[in-house]
């Protein structure tokens, strides 16, 4: 007997990321998912966020690894919750983490979650963890054909912020066949420039958060 | 372990076997003999792999046995200017019927249980 079927694989997942976004829209909270490979700048591009807010903006972060809080304790130094989520393995976060990893954290009235996804430019791609809005970054270290080979990636982020501009001198990347290859996967995203190092195109970042709220 | 220290189709593959099993209990808990998957070309789902990871987990469990066909979905646009539906090759997302570069996302990143073929009684 066969039986047809138009079953979601991850349905479970997309129960608990809707219920979260629920959450978000119901709090008023604009919750972000950052997604790029290992070194790409994720961790810096947030140090950089959370100094630029003054101490009473309601703002957190989840950030996941594979191991170690390293991350979380780098980001802590700015005076926001932060929690680290340890995934012991998986190479991505899901759902079910972040709902998980909520519970019993005071941040019920937040303006700004950030979610640090795993370094990875492939697994992410598949969970929505109840995000707004996907930012996507790549730095110029990476090479401009990063969105032709990762498409699925590209294509589902809202916005791609282009890192690490300061070592444009050094490297060969081309911005105009990077924007072009961004653009090819997915016409409609926003794209941004910054440097982490230099502050450069920050302003731009800070003001497209603030655009969303 | 398998799960943790897994590529992400094993967790794919994990979810996709817990939906056949939710799918066969409605069913009166027959035995699978076919699960059908549609995966999108724009999934990041590599399909030789999860065809391999759903091999190792359904082993030793009531699914064993069971094949696995999978159907890729490839990625696709629409045109706003011609209405054509038109399949992306090498990212161009230009309509491949009138050119126009005003298009729009249709598919490819679908991951779906397609079908179920059970044993009858």
């Amino acid at each position: 007997m066969r039986v047809p079927l138009e079953r979601k694989v991850l349905s479970e997942n997309d129960r608990v990321a809707a219920a979260l976004r629920e959450r978000w829209h119901r709090n008023r909270t604009f919750c972000i998912n950052l997604i790029s490979s290992p070194g790409s700048g994720k961790t810096a591009l947030l140090e950089r966020t959370l100094a630029g807010f003054d101490a009473g903006r309601r703002v957190a972060v989840l950030t996941g690894d594979i191991q170690t809080d390293n991350d979380a304790r780098r980001l802590s130094r700015y005076g926001f919750p932060v929690r680290q989520i340890c995934t012991g393995g998986a190479c991505h976060l899901d759902a079910r983490m972040v709902e998980r990893h909520l519970e019993g954290w005071p941040v019920h009235d937040l303006e700004i979650l950030f979610l640090e996804n795993v370094g990875n430019l492939v697994c992410p791609t598949s969970y929505d963890l109840g995000e707004a809005v996907r930012a996507v970054l790549l730095s110029v270290t990476e090479g401009e054909d990063k969105p032709l080979k990762y498409p699925a990636t590209f294509h589902h982020a809202d916005l791609v912020v282009l890192n690490k501009i300061d070592l444009l001198p050094y490297v060969p990347f081309s911005m105009e066949l990077a924007r072009e290859n961004v653009r090819r996967v997915q016409p409609e995203v926003e794209i941004v420039e910054v440097s982490c190092t230099t502050g450069a195109g920050l302003g731009t970042w800070m003001r497209w958060i603030e655009s969303r709220l | 372990m398998l799960l943790q220290y897994g590529l992400h189709e094993m967790s794919i593959a994990a979810s996709v076997l817990d939906a056949v099993r939710a799918e066969r209990a409605l069913h009166g808990g027959a035995r699978v003999t076919r699960a059908g998957l549609r995966i999108g070309e724009l999934s990041g789902v590599d399909v030789e792999s999860l065809r391999f990871c759903l091999e190792v987990l359904a082993s030793d469990t009531e699914l064993a046995g069971a094949s696995f066909e999978i159907d890729c979905a490839p990625w696709t646009r629409r045109c706003r200017t011609c209405g054509a539906e038109f399949r992306v090759v090498e990212a161009r997302p230009a309509c491949s019927a009138c050119s126009s570069t005003d298009t729009e996302a249709v598919g490819g990143d679908q991951m779906e249980l397609s079908f179920l073929e059970l044993e009858e009684f």
